[in-house]
Parts: structure tokens; sequence; C-alpha cells
């Protein structure tokens, strides 16, 4: 009998009316059958994680001790690459870059996206399923793919530029420009996301009983009262997800930045990702450690990041349940 | 426990591929014969060719031993370096750069070559390179080329069409800009250099010694020297180009590759000497058209550094198990038959030169080396001036390659900028310890 079943055998204050004491043991035994089955079956996903996740975590935070040499033995040094890592400077730059790269991105990708998915919504079945195609045909692109060929339309030939001749605006310097190298990849980052945001949306939206909005029109709410009322309101959890999910990926942008600009022009595009990578690619034992601990800063930065969004926005129990 | 089977399987199976991944560089199969891995960091493609001609006439020559070559991209290099270390499965022979020599000596990432090679391999090498590959009187590395970071290419056409004297290059910066202006019309720009952080790190090398005669830390790396008022002459230089629009803004390649000069975006352009190679590879049209001088000095001394002299060196990895195999094949490839080295310079229409005596007697007889205009100017004007690339970590290139960017770019202006390089580089000191570590 296992420590666990006997405590549930034993109750301290058996009432007086209680069921015969086989009958209990019979209980206790079944409850107990059903936590070995609960647990084997957890077992191998605990298992793996514990492979892939907990054992690789643990292992990095110990090798975070050390400078870490492949030649020579390695040195320990204790805390020393957290206080590197939290007194340098371009390692916060590179996360203000990430924050203003998700402020860019998330929330006018779900505007586009929740503008779109109204559209679709009221359109026939044939076109609706035409235009969710269409939308969601950027999210199959290669974000390389996507890359280059917007660093083509950012030349100072190239199609953007163009354009703005057309309006007698000389050529801007798109990806070379400190102020305008991040909006300028942001954009591409939009267009390659707002698919997928577009139907989660759209789900979350057909989710919502036509009826409420029927009553409040009756009650002669109009457009604006029905979307800040009832659609919004209904669309807090799926916003709620989109905003924690947009932004965790928003911060870890690596792409994009990597092949249009580089990280540059003076670090103005080195996203934490980047920035990481970039650090490890230096051959020094020292930047080894150095990036290896900014990983695991970066980790509790995007924990915290999720923490602030759903301390922000309360996940309630949609209405409707 | 169906479940539990299969994922006890998956364990064994990852534990038994981890192990077997352990076994790698200077493998020996059961008949005695060595398997060498070979890494080439991927340069212009005759260069690929060269190698792959090389490896093949020494696999075929003798039955003890098997180079597998294998081209490695410039940008996936590092990583791909660092992952294989960390497996224990870096190559066995691998090109390593002069700047990379130092810091992976104090690293311990080379074996010495002076007890796996005869004496004489070393004495053949002119004595300006040895330094190069030395480290506390030992060699780690065998020397293959050096090639100059930067010299001037100029237009004869456009240059007489703008009225100036094809004959008479710049001399000063100043007279550079003068050039330059005179010579961007409509879309062709005056001249290209590099603009980005990470191209002008290490570009920009041989400018900081022309400016102020040294590198932005002083002698024994214990603290930064970027704040120096001739530092503030460099940035300015740089900034002129990039916002009197003299240079293109949003280039399409880095700094090492002539593709704009070839393909007659720019009048001008400084770059390395290789550049020589890819014009008369890929652009044959332009070399007529083409007349190459040493890059302007700040006051128009002829004789202060312009340029770096970079360059190529085998080494042999310090845990390889085939060590002198590998020692082996960097003779036969580098140290050995002088008409091997004399074939890759004269593949590469001599736009890198040469660090050994007995190769060059080997080239002396070829009339295209002896003739070549370009070569004799890079040769007689550049090289003699040339400095040894810093062999201080890269982060403190980077530093000073940004903030000649974030002026360049507006950024910040030129004291500022150069204030924060100061305070990155000390940083850098700081915190790995470089103080007292310069190499002597």
């Amino acid at each position: 009998m296992t420590a666990l079943d006997s405590r549930v055998a034993a109750p301290p204050d058996p009432a007086p009316d209680a069921e015969p004491r086989g009958g209990r043991r019979a209980a206790a035994a079944r409850h107990g059958r059903d936590n070995r089955t609960a647990y084997l079956m957890i077992a191998p996903m605990v298992v793996l994680l514990g492979i892939f996740v907990f054992w690789p975590l643990a292992n990095s935070v110990y090798l975070s001790t050390f400078k870490i040499s492949f030649y020579q033995e390695p040195e320990f040094v204790g805390l020393d690459f957290y206080q590197y890592v939290l007194e340098s400077p371009r390692f916060w730059e590179s996360i203000v870059v990430g924050l203003y790269y998700a402020v860019l991105t998330v929330p006018t990708g779900i505007v586009i996206a929740l503008l779109l998915a109204s559209f679709i919504k009221t359109l026939s079945r044939r076109l609706a399923s035409y235009m969710k195609v269409t939308v969601y045909l950027p999210a199959v692109v290669s974000t390389v793919v996507a890359s280059v060929l917007f660093v083509f339309m950012y030349q100072d030939e190239g199609v953007i530029n163009w354009m703005l001749s057309l309006l007698n605006h000389g050529p801007v310097n798109w990806l070379n420009d400190p102020s305008y190298a991040l909006p300028a990849v942001a954009v591409p980052g939009i267009w390659l996301s707002f698919g997928v945001t577009t139907l989660i949306l759209l789900a979350g939206l057909l989710d919502i009983p036509e009826n409420y909005y029927e009553s409040a029109q009756l009650d002669g709410a109009g457009f604006f009262q029905r979307l800040f009322k009832i659609t919004i309101p209904l669309l807090k959890n799926v916003l709620l997800y989109l905003l924690v999910t947009g932004f965790t990926l928003a911060i870890q942008l690596f792409e994009l930045p990597l092949i249009m600009t580089n990280g540059g022009p003076v670090d103005a595009t080195t996203t934490p990702n980047l920035y990481i990578f970039n650090s490890f690619r230096d051959l020094t034992p020292y930047a080894t450690s150095f990036s290896l601990t900014a990983s695991l800063m970066l980790f509790v930065v995007l924990g915290a990041i999720s923490l602030v969004i759903f301390k922000l926005v309360n996940s309630d129990k949609a209405i409707d349940g | 426990m169906r479940r539990r089977g299969m994922v006890l399987l998956a364990i064994a199976a990852v534990t038994a591929s981890t192990v077997l991944s352990g076994c790698g560089g200077g493998s020996e199969d059961p008949a005695g014969k060595t398997t060498l891995t070979f890494w080439q960091q991927k340069f212009e493609d005759y260069q690929q060719a060269w190698f792959k001609k090389y490896v093949d006439q020494y696999n075929a020559s003798q039955d003890k031993v098997k180079v597998e070559l294998q081209v490695v991209p410039a940008d996936t290099w590092a990583q791909k370096l660092k992952a294989a270390q960390a497996a224990g499965k870096a190559p066995d022979i691998a090109t390593t750069s002069y700047g990379n020599v130092a810091p992976g000596v104090a690293q311990g990432q080379f074996a010495a070559l002076d007890e796996l090679l005869p004496a004489e391999a070393f004495t053949d090498v002119k004595d300006n390179v040895k330094g190069f590959v030395t480290v506390g009187g030992k060699h780690y590395a065998y020397p293959m080329l050096v090639e100059p970071s930067t010299v001037l290419y100029y237009r004869t056409d456009l240059v007489t069409a703008a009225g100036l004297d094809p004959n008479s290059p710049p001399k000063t910066w100043d007279e550079l800009v003068q050039w330059a202006t005179k010579l961007t019309q409509g879309k062709v720009k005056g001249m290209t250099i590099a603009s980005a952080g990470v191209d002008l790190g290490w570009s920009s090398w041989g400018l900081q010694y022309n400016a102020c005669g040294k590198l932005p830390v002083n002698d024994d790396w214990s603290k930064s020297t970027a704040t120096e008022p001739c530092f503030e002459k460099l940035l300015n230089f740089y900034k002129t180009l990039y916002q009197g629009g003299l240079i293109p803004k949003t280039p399409k390649v880095g700094y090492a590759d002539g593709a704009p000069y070839g393909q007659g975006e720019v009048a001008m352009m400084a770059g390395g000497s290789w550049v020589i190679g890819q014009l008369k590879n890929d652009f044959k049209a332009m070399v007529a058209k083409t007349a190459v001088a040493p890059f302007p000095s700040i006051d128009g001394d002829p004789t202060k550094t312009t340029a770096t002299l970079g360059g190529w060196t085998l080494t042999v990895d310090a845990k390889s198990k085939g060590k002198q195999q590998a020692a082996d094949f960097v003779k036969y490839l580098l140290a050995g038959d002088p008409a091997i080295m004399a074939d890759f310079f004269k593949t590469s229409g001599f736009s890198k030169y040469t660090v050994r005596a007995s190769v060059d007697q080997a080239l002396v007889g070829n009339p295209d080396a002896t003739s070549d205009p370009f070569m004799k100017v890079i040769s007689e004007k550049v090289v003699p001036f040339g400095k040894q690339e810093p062999a201080y970590p890269w982060d403190i290139s980077l530093a000073f390659g940004t903030a000649i960017e974030s002026a360049m770019k507006g950024k910040a202006d030129v004291p500022t900028s150069l204030k924060t390089a100061a305070a990155a580089i000390d940083d850098v000191i700081k915190k790995q310890s470089l103080a007292g570590t310069a190499p002597k």
C-alpha cells in the first residue's frame, strides 16, 4: 500500500454514521488506482519535458556560473555573468528595441485583423472562404523570402521610394536610417502575421451569438456601442491570447532584422535574440557564457512581460459560458 | 506500458546517437586510413576550385590519409565552428584569419606547428609575416597569403570626363572628398566605402592607424584611447562622405564585395586588394578602365599606414587526433612545392600577395605577375606600410565601428559617439580582463 493510500484509508475522526470500513477502503483503493493511472498517463510528457526542457534549463543555469572554454578547464565565476548582462547597456537597448517592435506590430496587427475579420463575417460563404485564403497566404510565405522582397522594395530605386517620388518626395533611406529602420522592418512583420490573427479573431467573432447584436440593435445601439459593449468584451480572452503570444513572439523576432539590416544601423534593429546570437558568434570563452546568461535573462524578461499583460487584462470566463 | 517502452526506446536512441556523434575529428578506419576534416571558409569561387583541386590531388597521391574538404559560408562560420567545438567535432584543419590566431592561441585552440613541420618550412616565410602567426615564440598557424584591406580603385574614364587627372590620384582625405564630389553625377555616386558598423569594425583599422598612428586601445590593452582628437578627424571624414551623399546610402552588399564598382554604380571604391581578382573574373570590361592607388592619407604622407595586412592561414586543432597527418597536409598545400601556391596567386589574378620567398622565386619567370600594374602599385606602395590586424577581441573593433556608423548616420555627434565607444571598450577590457594581455 502506498503512503497516499494509507493517508486516505485512515480518517482521523470517523463520523458515527460513516459507511462500513470495507466500503471506504474499496473507494480509497479505487482512488489510488485512478491516481496511478493519471500519473502513468502524464509520465511520458513529464519525462520528455524533463529531458528536453527542465534538464537543459537546469544545466544552462549551472553552466552560466562558469566561463566556458572548449579547450581549457571551465573557470567557475559564480554569478559574475548575470552582473555583466544586467550591466550591459546593449542588452537593455536590445530589450527596448524588442518592446518597440512589439508595440509597433502587435496592436496594429490586431486592429487590422479585427477590421478584416469583421468584414469577412459580413460576406457570403463563398466570398468569405476566398478572403480567408487570401489573408492567410502571407503566413505561409517564408520569412527569409519576405525579408529579401522587402529589402528590394526599400531600395533607393525600389517601389516604395518610386511611389514617394510620385508625391514629389525624395528617396527615403528606409533601412539605413536609425529612426526609420525598425518601423521599416515592422511592416513585413505585420504582413506576415496578420493572417493567423485574422482567422483566430474571425473564429472568436463567429462564436458571439447573433441575437446579442439583434437585441442591441433593437435597443438602438450604434456600431461603436455594439463594438465596445458586445464584441470587444466577448473577445477579451481571444484578445488576451493574441496579446500575450504576439508580444512574446514579437520580442523574440530574429530573422527579419538578421536578413534586412543585420541589426543595424547603429543597433537600431538589434532585437534581443539577434543580440544574443551575435554575442555567441564571437569566438571568446567570455562570449559563450555571456550569450548563455543573456538567454536566461531574456527568459525571465519574457516571463515578466507576460505576467504584466495577464495582470493588465484580467482573464474572465466568457459571459456566455 | 507500451508508451513507456517507446519513451525508453527514444531515450536509448538519443543516448546512442549522442555517444556515436562524439566520435569525430581525425578518425581512423579499420584499414588504418585516417580521415581528416578540413573546413574552408567560402571565398571567391576560384578559391573553392583551387582548394578542391589540390585536396583531390593530395588524396589521390597517397592512401594513408583522406582529407574531407567542407566549404563553410563566412556568415555561418563562427556559430558552426563553436557548435562543432562544443560537440567535440571541431575540424582537424581550418582556415583562420591572422586576427584570430593570437586569440585562439590564448584559448589553447591550435596545435603548435613547430614540432609537426620541418624547421625550413618557417625559414621560407617572409620575416614581416612570421610575426602574424607567432605567439610566445611558437608558430601556431601556417600563413597562406596577405592582402591589404584598403586600396583606392578609380574609373579613369569618369575621372577624365570630370576634368580630373587620372595620373595623379588624390593624396589627402580632403582631395578625396573633392574628387568624390566632382564624380557624383546622376545615379553614379562618387565612391563607395563601408557604412555598416560590422564592416567598419575591421575595414577601418588601416585608417585608424592613418589618423592616429595607433588603434583606439593603448599598448598593453588596459585603457581605451578612442576619445583622442585624431579619431574625431577620422569620424568626420566618414561623416562627410555619407552625409554629403558621396557614397550610396543603402548599399546592397558589404565592404568586401566590389560588385557596385564592377557594375558602374560608383566612380571610386575603397576596397581590399581582393577586389582585383573579382574584377578580373567577373567584370572583365572594367579592368581596362580601372586604376589603383594607395588610399589617401590624412595629411598626404604616403608612408603612413592606410591598410592592415589581412589574410588567411591554416591551423591544426589542438584536440585533433591526427595532428601530424593534418600538419603533413598543411605542409603539402602551403609549405611544399612552390608551384602549388604560385598556381593560387596566378588564379587570383595577382590580387593577393605571397608570404614565402620560394613562391616569389617561382613567380619571377611569370610575365603576368611581374607586369601586372595593379600588383606593382599595391606591392610597392601599400604592402610595405601595412600593419598587422589587431589581436584584441572583436567586441573592441565593433564598438569603434559602431561609433563611426553612429556619427555617419547622425545617431549622435562625433565626440559623443567616441565617448560611447570608449566606454564600451573599457567595459570589454574590464569584463574580459584584458589589461596586460596584449601579445608581445
